[in-house]
Formats: structure tokens, C-alpha cells, sequence
């Protein structure tokens, strides 16, 4: 192989661990916010097998954008494998009001939103890194309805 | 002892409350949403969210909406797409009648047609699940397999590149879940009913995807892309109620579609 080729191959190697990197630390995060919901399951949520992630700096924010169907009730439950990070998730609805119930809560790389939609309609999932000692911290949201 | 025990309670309470009470302050009663980007567009439903949210209206006899007889095979994958959403949609309704036979005739044809998608590999445990689950009548379980199904299905075009693909699966069963919600409460109307209609966020999604998809030039991709335009103003109603007339409209409409996405 020449210098040329081994270098491609090499940059190629990297980008495809750096990939795989990248998936193995949101599913990481994923595991994260599935643990949050156990215990949800255990009350009939129905938690479903999608799920939504990415990173984010600290201080930064971004938004799911769902339709709720009024009637059910929903959890939605977010974590990182970023023991030290300090997430959240809050619900808005389509005006921007918060409309998460009060039994929603944050407890260090995970939190969780409660939401029983007062009508059916788009609403708004924020999700935010508070704190993190990374740079880029990897996120994951789960849900749940019943 | 026992008052310390009490005091320790009670601060531990205060703390707790007091703890609750600055996160609730920090968190922002209003926002302006637009200035947050979106990770998606908009998240669709499955279509058991939809018919969990109906069940809470009233009883609804599901088995009246079964369907197991197999429809056509495709050689267009977008029409094979559309088909596999609305025959994953079809398993979600068995699981609501509590069919087992249908249930399994549908995991049977869910892995047929995604065999003809070149995804069948990714179905073949999920549909062996389904089997088992529809088996024991262990319906939590059959719900299950068919959400990751549809995910597995989903991951498998999107890791081939087929992301158009993989939302017309979505479509296929958004449109099979929408002329069951509509025949339901077109059957016994009730504004609450109809108000599950309220999804044109969803509509306009999926409206601008189909708008993307210029080489699925197939005749039923053209008509739910020309359906949608017709269902948006019979459901965006700017906050007032949706009318029987307009949910009998929609049934008719999504009942022509699912019959082009089944008979070729």
C-alpha cells in the first residue's frame, strides 16, 4: 500500500471509530434514560423502543418536537453516561407555557418530565445540559405513555 | 428519641420541598419555542398511542377492524414501505382485539414484506417473538415486539441509506391508524374523539417529505401527497372543534388511500 493509500486508510479507520464512538455513547445515554424508566414501567407506561439523542455543550438547549394525544399520559425520561453532568427535560406546549406536572424531577445525569396533555397537539420536549465537566456531553430521551 | 426522629423528618420534608421549590423556580414558565433548533422535525406516533388515547373514550370492539387477509405484493419498494407501515399498523389492532391467529398471521406478513425490502433480517427475531407472545396472550409483549419491529425496520433502511423509506413505513401507518380512528368515531361521535384528529404538524411533515421524494414517482404516492392537502383544513381548524362531516371526510379519504396502499 502507498504512503497516499495507508494514510486514507487510516484517516478512514479513524472516522469509522470515531463513528462508532459517537453511537456507543448515546446508546450509552440511551441505557441512562431507559434505567429512569424502569420503575415507571413496573406503574403500565408503555415505554417505546425509539429514542432521540445527540450532545450538546453545557448550557446548551434543543427541542423534540411531539404530538401528544389528550387522554394518555406521558413520561419522558432523559440521561447521559456523564456521571457528573446535570441534565433536564421540561415540556412546553405549542405558546411555549410549561405544562409538565409538578412530580417531574432532575437528579444529576438523569431527569424526567410528566406531562397529561390537555389537548391533542404538538408540544415541546427541552432538553439541556445544565452542567458537565465534557466538552460535548452525549444525551438520550426516552417516553413512555398509558 | 422520638421527637428527634420527628424533627429530622420534618427538616428532611422542609429540605425536600424547599429543594422542589428552587427547581420549580428555575425552571421557566414561558419560553419563546422558536428559538430552540429541533433534534427532529416532529416525532410520529406509533399507531398504539393513538388507540390507547381512544380507549379511554369508550369501549371500542376491535375485532370489527381485524384484518388479516394478505394484500398484494409490490415489486416498488415504496409501495412495499407503505404496505409494511400499514400491515404493522394492522398488528397493533390485533393486539387491541386480542387476536391471536391475526396476530400471527401479521408477524408472518410483516417479515415477508420486509424480506422484499431487503430488511428481513433484522425482523426474523422480532416475529418469532411475536409468535411466542401471541402464543401465551402475552399482549404487553406482542405490543412490544411490533414497536421494535417497526424500529428495527426502521434502523435497517436508515443504516442502507433508505431514510425516504423508512418514513413512508411511518406513513403507511399513520395513515392505516387515522381510518381506524376515524371509522371508530365516525361510528359514535364525540368532540373528544375527533379531537385526536388534531395532528397538522404531523400532516405538513409528512406532506413535506412526500414533497421530497420527487423519484417515488408511484400513482399512490401522488395521492396521499394530493390527500394531505385535502385532510389539512378539515383538521387545522384554528382552535375550533372538528366536525362529524369533517371526520366522515377523513375516514372516506384515508379508506381510498389504504385500499390503493393494499390492491394493486
Amino acid at each position: 500500500m502507498n504512503s497516499r493509500y495507508r494514510v486514507a486508510f487510516i484517516l478512514t479507520g479513524a472516522s469509522v471509530l470515531a463513528g462508532i464512538a459517537v453511537f456507543a455513547s448515546v446508546d450509552d445515554a440511551q441505557s441512562f434514560a431507559l434505567q429512569a424508566a424502569e420503575p415507571y414501567v413496573r406503574e403500565g407506561f408503555q415505554v417505546r423502543e425509539d429514542y432521540w439523542g445527540g450532545d450538546l455543550a453545557a448550557g446548551e438547549k434543543k427541542a423534540v418536537r411531539q404530538q401528544l394525544f389528550k387522554g394518555n399520559e406521558y413520561w419522558f425520561w432523559m440521561g447521559t453516561e456523564v456521571n457528573r453532568a446535570r441534565i433536564s427535560v421540561h415540556i412546553y406546549d405549542k405558546d411555549g407555557k410549561l405544562v409538565e406536572q409538578p412530580d417531574s424531577w432532575q437528579k444529576g445525569h438523569f431527569a424526567a418530565a410528566h406531562v397529561v396533555p390537555t389537548s391533542t397537539d404538538s408540544y415541546y420536549i427541552i432538553v439541556a445540559i445544565e452542567e458537565s465537566p465534557e466538552e460535548r456531553t452525549h444525551w438520550a430521551l426516552v417516553y413512555g405513555f398509558r | 428519641m422520638i421527637s428527634v426522629f420527628k424533627n429530622s423528618k420534618v427538616a428532611g420534608f422542609t429540605l425536600t420541598v424547599v429543594a422542589l421549590s428552587v427547581q420549580a423556580a428555575s425552571v421557566p414558565q414561558q419560553i419563546n419555542i422558536k428559538q430552540y433548533k429541533t433534534v427532529e422535525d416532529v416525532v410520529v406516533p406509533l399507531p398504539g398511542e393513538v388507540f390507547s388515547a381512544l380507549n379511554k373514550l369508550g369501549p371500542v370492539n376491535w375485532k370489527e377492524y381485524v384484518r388479516t387477509e394478505k394484500s398484494a405484493n409490490f415489486s416498488e419498494r415504496p409501495r412495499t414501505a407503505l404496505l409494511l407501515g400499514n400491515v404493522i399498523a394492522d398488528g397493533f389492532i390485533a393486539v387491541q382485539a386480542q387476536d391471536a391467529p391475526a396476530v400471527k398471521e401479521i408477524g408472518q406478513r410483516v417479515l415477508t414484506l420486509a424480506k422484499a425490502i431487503g430488511v428481513g433480517a433484522s425482523i426474523t427475531p422480532h416475529a418469532k417473538a411475536i409468535t411466542e407472545a401471541a402464543d401465551k396472550r402475552k399482549w404487553e409483549n406482542v405490543r412490544h415486539e411490533l414497536d421494535r419491529t417497526q424500529n428495527s425496520v426502521q434502523q435497517a433502511m436508515d443504516e442502507l441509506q433508505d431514510q425516504k423509506l423508512s418514513q413512508l413505513v411511518s406513513l403507511g401507518g399513520w395513515l392505516r391508524g387515522t381510518q381506524i380512528l376515524t371509522a371508530v368515531v365516525d361510528r359514535h361521535f364525540t368532540p373528544e374523539g375527533a379531537e385526536l384528529l388534531h395532528q397538522p404538524d404531523l400532516l405538513r411533515y409528512f406532506g413535506d417529505r412526500l414533497t421530497g421524494m420527487p423519484e417515488y414517482n408511484v400513482p399512490v404516492v401522488q395521492s396521499i401527497k394530493q390527500a394531505l392537502g385535502e385532510v389539512r383544513p378539515l383538521i387545522d381548524t384554528g382552535g375550533k372543534p372538528i366536525t362529524p362531516a369533517a371526520v366522515k371526510t377523513i375516514n372516506a379519504i384515508t379508506t381510498r388511500l389504504d385500499g390503493e396502499i393494499v390492491t394493486r
